[in-house]
């Protein structure tokens, strides 16, 4: 491949523009005085003054972030560990079987898990609300996190570990100090996708709220079919924005990190 | 090691410091006390400053959560798991909850306020003597139609209006069985609620006439649409009409003469209820008559609320379209709840319709 050819650059800006023209057409009319998507009127920033007025609203945002923060953080933990386990297995049929144990839970809808949550919640008599929502958003991130884990912990050489044996290091020296820092880029990629997940999921969440507790999602669903009110396109103007301020936050962190890699940590 | 450690503790610091904070807003937006009930109700349709204005006079905190349709609203219930206090579905899936015994029965000693509500709108055969419901919002389906999009003058105080044929790809109907078998079972001047297999066919065969007219038959999307005089004619509910009016000032709203429906949201108790007393002092509060009279402001449907009616702008509730008169009324019929296999049969006629437009 060499240089772009314009009609290259045209394709990618094309589809930018696709990507992107919804979400802007939406903060565009989040700064109409008229109350409606259908003509912008004249600019104002009352739709955002809403949002702040609205505790419940902010309420919930938050809710929304403490879930993805918690399930993100625990699924990690679990995620990583059921890597390890897995990779580390000797059997081979136990192995394979596993993982696609696990491949089965990312690919089936998340209507269905969110209904069995559902009836097990109830079966067993946990109270619908933040715990409900979190447990069963470390329970549909895990399989996530052991897929973005697996591919660094397959990649890593034995050698690696029997060096550090050789040398006299104990079975928690080699997960510490080799294994762990080997694959920390994917442990962080885990958490990272984990937290989207459960950021934006709609369909599980729906399921499992309940008792005054509700995430960002469901409660804009909920808002949007009693008729779309700008405060909705104001909060998605705000997310936005904090969203693009964490992903060059994450760039800006990543360069700063992006020193040449040994594979072992002293 | 270390850094992901570091991560890990910077994550459950800020966890912790937005729980704290929420737990914060929780304190300042309800009162103290633990004295709290949930009410489950449509989403934008009640005052919230009612919420608050309930909390200062009685002390009981309010959470607040909404749903997005009367099957939504059951199931959760049914599921249990939620303790929600008083619900607002509306009257057929009364029926059903009862059938199913998902409600408390109301201890009307504690609803003095029961005595504001139009005797009109009490001991319907949805609930016979008000046993599980008092009535929170009426409304009547009809056409919203625009005159300055028709070439003709139409009135639309018929049905029949509809089937003129220069409406030819004008008409817009709200996908939902209940309401468009009904218009063709009005139409020809049999019961919305009709189990007669006769009435039924000549029914879908006067429906299968109106092909011709029909633009689109769509959800929501129609209140949007009028609005922005993207189309002409549409069926659909009052409150939906109302909406519409509001940004698009030609829209006008008529209840045809042969009869219509009158559909009703309910407050209830549901069984999942923690605090029934707080209900039963929840539902008497919104019969107040100024609160309903605030309430049927902010959100503009129709109250049954006769106390409340007196207080609110003559020039709203003197609008034959909202408030009709006894006449108009005593044409309007409630829907009932018709059993599965009935249910079935509408929804497999109005999808059978459905079909033929193609």
């Amino acid at each position: 491949m060499g240089k772009q050819s314009n009609v290259q650059k045209l394709f990618l800006a094309l589809v930018f523009i696709i990507l992107y023209a919804p979400i802007f057409f939406l903060i565009f009319y989040s700064f109409n005085s008229n109350g409606t998507m259908s003509s912008f009127e004249s600019f104002t920033w009352e739709h955002y003054a809403a949002v702040f007025e609205d505790t419940r609203l902010i309420m919930i945002v938050f809710n929304t972030v403490i879930v993805a923060l918690l399930s993100a953080l625990v699924s990690t933990a679990v995620g990583v560990l059921g890597a390890l386990a897995i990779v580390y297995l000797k059997n081979r049929k136990l192995r394979s079987t596993l993982l696609s144990l696990n491949n089965v839970l990312i690919v089936s809808p998340d209507v269905i898990i969110g209904a069995s949550f559902l009836i097990l919640f109830t079966a067993v008599g946990v109270r619908l609300g933040f715990a409900s929502v979190l447990i069963s958003h470390i329970a549909f991130s895990i399989p996530i996190v052991v897929l973005m884990v697996l591919p660094k912990l397959l990649e890593m050489s034995d050698s690696l570990i029997d060096a550090a044996r050789d040398l006299g290091a104990s079975g928690r020296d080699v997960l510490t100090r080799v294994i762990i820092p080997y694959i920390k880029p994917g442990i962080f990629a885990g958490f990272f996708l984990a937290l989207t997940y459960s950021l934006d999921d709609f369909a599980v969440t729906f399921f499992v709220t309940g008792n005054g507790f509700s995430t960002l999602s469901v409660e804009i669903y909920s808002m949007a079919r009693a008729g779309i009110t700008l405060t909705i396109n104001a909060l998605s103007g705000l997310i936005f924005v904090v969203t693009v301020g964490l992903v060059l936050v994450y760039y800006a962190l990543n360069r700063r990190n992006r020193t040449p890699f040994t594979g072992v940590k002293k | 090691m270390k850094e992901i450690i570091r991560a890990a503790v910077a994550v459950i610091v800020v966890s912790a410091l937005l729980l704290y904070i929420n737990s914060q807003l929780g304190k300042t937006s309800g009162s103290s006390g633990n004295d709290t009930i949930t009410v489950y109700n449509w989403g934008e349709y009640l005052d919230p400053e009612l919420l608050d204005q309930f909390t200062e006079e009685t002390g009981i905190r309010v959470v607040y959560e909404t749903f997005d349709s009367n099957e939504a609203m059951m199931t959760k219930v049914e599921q249990g798991g939620t303790s929600y206090d008083v619900a607002m579905p509306s009257e057929y899936m009364i029926e059903k909850m009862k059938e199913e015994d998902l409600l408390i029965p109301l201890d009307h000693s504690k609803i003095p306020n029961l005595d504001n509500i139009d005797p009109y709108f009490l001991d319907l055969p949805f609930d016979p003597g008000n046993e599980y419901s008092v009535p929170y919002f009426w409304g009547t389906v009809g056409i919203a139609f625009n005159p300055d999009l028709l070439e003709e003058d139409f009135d639309f105080t018929s049905w029949e209006d509809l089937w003129s044929p220069e409406l030819r790809q004008q008409v817009i109907l709200v996908d939902s069985a209940r309401e468009v078998m009904g218009m063709g079972l009005n139409s020809l001047g049999y019961s919305l609620n009709s189990t007669d297999e006769s009435e039924l066919n000549a029914a879908s065969a006067k429906l299968d006439e109106l092909t011709p007219n029909v633009k689109a038959i769509i959800g929501d999307e129609i209140v949007e649409m009028m609005r922005r005089s993207e189309a002409a004619i549409a069926l659909t509910w009052s409150g939906q009409a109302l909406d519409m009016m509001y940004v698009n000032e030609s829209i006008d709203f008529a209840v045809p003469e042969e009869g219509s429906n009158l559909w009703f949201d309910n407050m209830i108790i549901p069984k999942t209820a923690d605090n029934v007393d707080g209900a039963h002092q929840f539902i008497n509060f919104m019969l107040d008559a100024e609160v309903a009279a605030q309430n049927a402001d902010w959100v503009g449907y129709s109250t049954p609320n006769a106390a409340g009616l007196e207080l609110m702008d003559p020039e709203v509730t003197g609008d034959e379209r909202f408030y009709p008169d006894e006449e108009i009324r005593g044409r309007l019929e409630v829907y009932r709840n018709l059993g599965p296999e009935m249910t079935g049969e509408y929804n497999e006629r109005f999808l059978r319709f459905k079909m033929g437009m193609n």
